[in-house]
């Protein structure tokens, strides 16, 4: 089993913040963003010295829960401070990006981290439709269209031109083309039967998130039989899983730091936008329907004592076929970075070096 | 009114007309609408089948899509010796016809027909349109054949959105198989491609990414040898691209023909609000 760290540049705010998204900029503190970099820098250079094996950074938007609208950079300032790690995108925002830019953008990640650049490419939540104004009857299809125009740009050799649904480019010839042959290992990132679909089709790996075991293993479960169909067998590291965790001591202290943990939902919307997005966006699992939005918080579905936690990976493995974990130790948003530091730790030397032959 | 609830109007083609034209003593059945430069497509190995792309085409262009000798209604044709012959015969139709220049359309079967037509009277053609060429193809490759449903499977991305697809008559099916088996040539037709750096004619090569008759990797081959070539992929689109997205196929055919090289340069607004 590999394990990532989920970095989402913690931005301790110096007073209270409205819970609502988006999150009005004029609260945000100068002196605490520069801060959140300076600190996410030195706190990844522990993760690479405790042996992690991948660091991976999301987009999202127009809140302090996780600092990095474009990942991209976050990525490459972390590839210039990092020699080792694995610098996992997972990832850009498709749909309402312009994919030969990311395609591009991606080649010289790819070529500046000399190959230790992994994308995955997704719709993204909800909320972020009101990001650049996209509209989300054409968000699913977008990202389809999106992720296969990068792929082509990454692999033409010849300039070409593309006639999409939502895309159309007359000429693209991208440079520097990406570090690792063909391209860097891609996931299609969600538990949609369309991700899981895109990803068998293209011969690509899955990431699923957020989800307890029973939930995420069906969209892998749908994967695996999707590729069988294309004619190929995906491996472990074609599965990436992103989830939170809470690891202490003991089960019990984990617990109680559960308990402690702000009951609401990570994003949350004006009533009035929430229902609008509740019959506008439409999101399943493996074509099983499910709301677009949360209203609660995000499950936690690793916790307890390093012990227990490893019992969980291996049961992770077993139910879910991940071959990657990618945590979110102590869930972003939350600003207490002494208590994420000591998950940190405990990953590093207690968990780590037991979940390898995993 | 759009362009899709436009071609959607009326069955494909019911504004052109049928017309017949003598050439190397065959009688050559063609359909033709529209008025502007003109336009001629030559059909791929199922035959000619009008389709909404060759309404919308005929709203920019006179349209001349010809049944080629041996196709649809027409004799079976055992004299045609090879597809270079065939292109000499369209070349000749089109001459009969009156049509001194002409944008050339060619589709799989008939995109090498195109080829041909174009190294054969390269002062005649004024830009080539290739929509899903067979003139190169990976080795061992077979024509679709099968049942209505696989041949379905073989030449659309998506066959469920197409509703009713009408099926050929089964004889004038073999027929045209006979024909076209004869014609098609080696996979790799070194003959042809020496020829193509001759080229100075503006090209465009289509390919569907759904494509599973020809890979629409086969494009790369064709921007090797014939210089200057430009390579379009229509997402979403299997190997009829203009049956499957005759808006998108129209879109930049038609903008290829009246801009040629220049078609790289995006003309349509985008101004919101003035």
């Amino acid at each position: 089993m590999k394990i990532s760290f989920f970095e989402t540049a913690r931005y301790r705010s110096p007073e209270p913040l409205p819970s609502a998204w988006p999150a009005p900029s004029g609260f945000y503190d100068r002196g605490a963003g520069a801060r959140a970099y300076r600190d996410m820098i030195q706190r990844l250079q522990l993760v690479e010295e405790l042996g992690f094996d991948w660091v991976s950074v999301s987009e999202h938007h127009y809140s302090p829960r996780i600092l990095t609208p474009s990942p991209i950079l976050a990525a490459a300032h972390i590839a210039a401070h990092l020699k080792k790690i694995t610098i996992a995108l997972l990832g850009p925002m498709v749909p309402h990006n312009n994919p030969v830019q990311l395609a591009e953008e991606l080649a010289m990640l790819d070529t500046f981290t000399e190959g230790r650049l992994v994308v995955g490419l997704l719709r993204g939540t909800t909320n972020e439709y009101l990001t650049y104004d996209l509209n989300p009857l054409e968000a699913r299809e977008r990202t389809d269209e999106g992720m296969e125009v990068i792929l082509k740009a990454w692999t033409e050799p010849h300039p070409f031109g593309w006639q999409g649904r939502y895309f159309q480019y007359r000429t693209v010839s991208i440079w520097p083309r990406p570090l690792q042959e063909p391209h860097p290992p891609t996931y299609a990132l969600g538990v949609s039967r369309e991700a899981c679909e895109f990803a068998a089709r293209h011969r690509i790996g899955c990431g699923v998130s957020f989800a307890p075991f029973e939930i995420v293993g069906k969209s892998t479960r749908y994967y695996r039989e999707q590729c069988a169909r294309y004619g190929w067998q995906p491996t472990p590291d074609h599965i990436v899983y992103r989830a939170n965790m809470l690891i202490a001591d003991t089960d019990e202290e984990a617990h109680a730091m559960l308990r402690r943990q702000p009951d609401r939902a990570p994003f949350v919307l004006r009533e009035g936008v929430r229902d609008a997005f509740m019959t506008l966006d439409s999101r399943n699992v493996a074509g099983e329907a499910r709301a677009p939005l949360r209203s609660g918080p995000l499950p936690t579905t690793f916790i307890g004592s390093p012990d227990t936690i490893v019992e969980q990976i291996r049961r992770c493995r077993e139910e879910v076929g991940a071959g990657v974990l990618d945590l979110s130790l102590w869930p972003a948003g939350a600003d207490d970075v002494d208590a994420l530091m000591r998950s940190l730790e405990l990953v590093g030397t207690k968990v780590l070096p037991r979940v390898r032959d995993i | 009114m759009s362009e899709r609830s436009m071609a959607q109007h009326d069955a494909p083609g019911a504004g052109f007309e049928e017309g017949f034209v003598d050439a190397d003593d065959f009688r050559i059945r063609y359909m033709v609408s529209g008025d502007g430069a003109p336009l001629v497509h030559l059909h791929g190995a199922g035959g000619l089948r009008l389709t909404p792309a060759h309404d919308l085409l005929s709203r920019r262009f006179r349209v001349i899509a010809f049944e080629m000798p041996g196709f649809g209604q027409s004799a079976e044709n055992t004299r045609t010796r090879t597809i270079r012959e065939l292109a000499v015969t369209m070349a000749r139709a089109t001459e009969k016809l009156g049509i001194e220049s002409f944008n050339l359309l060619g589709t799989s079967f008939g995109g090498t027909t195109a080829l041909w037509l174009t190294l054969e009277a390269p002062a005649r053609i004024r830009a080539t349109v290739l929509e899903a060429p067979a003139a190169i193809r990976p080795e061992g490759s077979e024509p679709p054949s099968g049942s209505p449903e696989e041949m379905a499977r073989r030449l659309y991305g998506h066959p469920e959105r197409l509703g009713t697809i009408p099926v050929a008559d089964p004889a004038i099916q073999a027929k045209q198989r006979t024909l076209v088996s004869r014609l098609r040539g080696p996979d790799r037709d070194a003959g042809l491609e020496r020829r193509l750096s001759e080229l100075q004619t503006p090209t465009l090569v289509l390919f569907g990414t759904l494509d599973a008759v020809i890979p629409p990797a086969m494009g790369r081959i064709y921007q090797q040898l014939i210089p200057g070539a430009h390579l379009v992929f229509v997402y979403d689109a299997g190997h009829a691209i203009s049956t499957e997205r005759p808006e998108a196929f129209t879109d930049v055919v038609a903008d290829f023909f009246e801009r040629r090289d220049a078609f790289v340069i995006r003309r349509t607004p985008t101004l919101i609000h003035p």
